[in-house]
């Protein structure tokens, strides 16, 4: 089964709406803003965890609202459909070069943290895609029905600081 | 005002915003995402939550800023889109009517119900916005009410929107015509307010 978006626009709240969630068009330069925000934040409060974290809570939410409405308990199924979202919400494209329910490694070639942060600044020291990682994370816990905070998810590899690829490594 | 408001927001809102087959989303000079709007709500909230109150306002700015930058790059491509070539151009008469027509392409994406209700060229615009996604915030707090006016997204584009029409030639490094405006909010939903009113100046440099 394929992902099947259901996108409207409710004309009374000026409201868009894909399958019943309520998403909002932004662009790069306001997601890197958020990132560098959260990095720079590092001093006073931590800022990628919370960001990490509200991006596995959120897209968690996403991921098991849309296995239930559309009953799919199929492990595999779950995990494909998760990766076809990521790029419906604009965030890239998954590989899952080795992933299992213990965990494993995940590829993003094309990322839009990193190739917005590419494209707005340039390479940077340290990785950034915190919430493609906290998607992940995501992905994993609604696909294996488990609870978030269950998986930890780490970039082991950035484009952003010169990788051809970004690669994120997933841990239980 | 030669804006047909209504004929913007519907004709924008039918708009195809989709990922291309490496999962990105290139319109308008920019790449596009299309999150669950309480992502960038929670994440605010859960920030400001989490830092001294005597940080807040710091903090607070910076949202603004990055809202500002997004609004400058993301607005300018969007009134140079081919969209806006179609649909809203031939409508737009002046530099005014530009910035009505920025309200209406605003409302078609979603951001919230904004219209201008006062305007003095190159120095003061109000804007009224009803029912703008920033303002469900307040769900996530206490008793249903943020303890602040929190719609710094809004503050941040209303800024970047009169950078754009009054604040000189587009800079794509934002270093010479951006930040030439600022925008406070003075009336919020999210507070308990029916509406929120969002009051834009010239930035005061001193």
């Amino acid at each position: 089964m394929s992902l099947v978006l259901d996108k409207h626009f409710d004309n009374d709240r000026c409201r868009n709406y894909v399958n019943d969630i309520l998403t909002v068009l932004h662009c790069h330069h306001y997601a890197t803003l958020f990132t560098q925000l959260a990095i720079d934040a590092r001093d006073i409060v931590n800022g990628t965890k919370i960001l990490y974290e509200t991006s596995e809570d959120i897209f968690s939410k996403a991921l098991t609202d849309y296995f239930n409405k559309n009953n799919i308990s199929d492990k595999n199924e779950r995990l494909k459909l998760a990766q076809e979202m990521f790029s419906a919400f604009g965030l890239g494209k998954i590989e899952m070069a080795s992933l299992d329910e213990n965990g494993g490694l995940v590829e993003m070639p094309v990322a839009h943290i990193d190739d917005g942060w590419l494209q707005k600044w340039g390479k940077f020291n340290s990785p950034v895609n915190y919430i493609g990682a906290g998607y992940i994370a995501a992905m994993l816990s609604a696909s294996f029905d488990k609870p978030v905070r269950t998986y930890t998810v780490e970039e082991q590899e950035s484009k952003v600081t010169g990788a051809a690829k970004t690669v994120l490594k997933v841990s239980v | 005002m030669a804006i047909d408001r209504n004929k913007v927001i519907e004709q924008m809102s039918k708009v195809s915003v989709e990922a291309n087959s490496d999962g990105l989303i290139p319109a308008f000079n920019v790449l596009v995402n299309s999150f669950p709007a309480e992502f960038w709500n929670e994440f605010t909230r859960r920030m400001v939550d989490a830092v001294n109150e005597d940080i807040v306002d710091a903090v607070e700015e910076l949202f603004v800023n990055a809202a500002h930058e997004c609004g400058y790059h993301t607005g300018y491509g969007i009134i140079t889109s081919k969209e806006w070539d179609a649909i809203v151009k031939p409508m737009v008469e002046n530099t005014e009517d530009i910035l009505h027509g920025a309200y209406a392409v605003f409302t078609a994406w979603g951001w919230g119900k904004a219209e201008i209700v006062e305007l003095k060229p190159n120095e003061r615009m109000v804007v009224k916005v009803d029912d703008y996604y920033e303002s469900d915030i307040k769900d996530s707090c206490a008793g249903k009410k943020a303890p602040r006016m929190m719609a710094y997204m809004i503050r941040g584009v209303s800024g970047a929107f009169m950078d754009l029409a009054y604040g000189g030639d587009y800079d794509p490094t934002g270093e010479s015509a951006m930040y030439t405006f600022e925008c406070n909010q003075t009336k919020g939903i999210e507070t308990g307010d029916s509406y929120g009113e969002f009051v834009v100046e010239k930035r005061n440099e001193s």
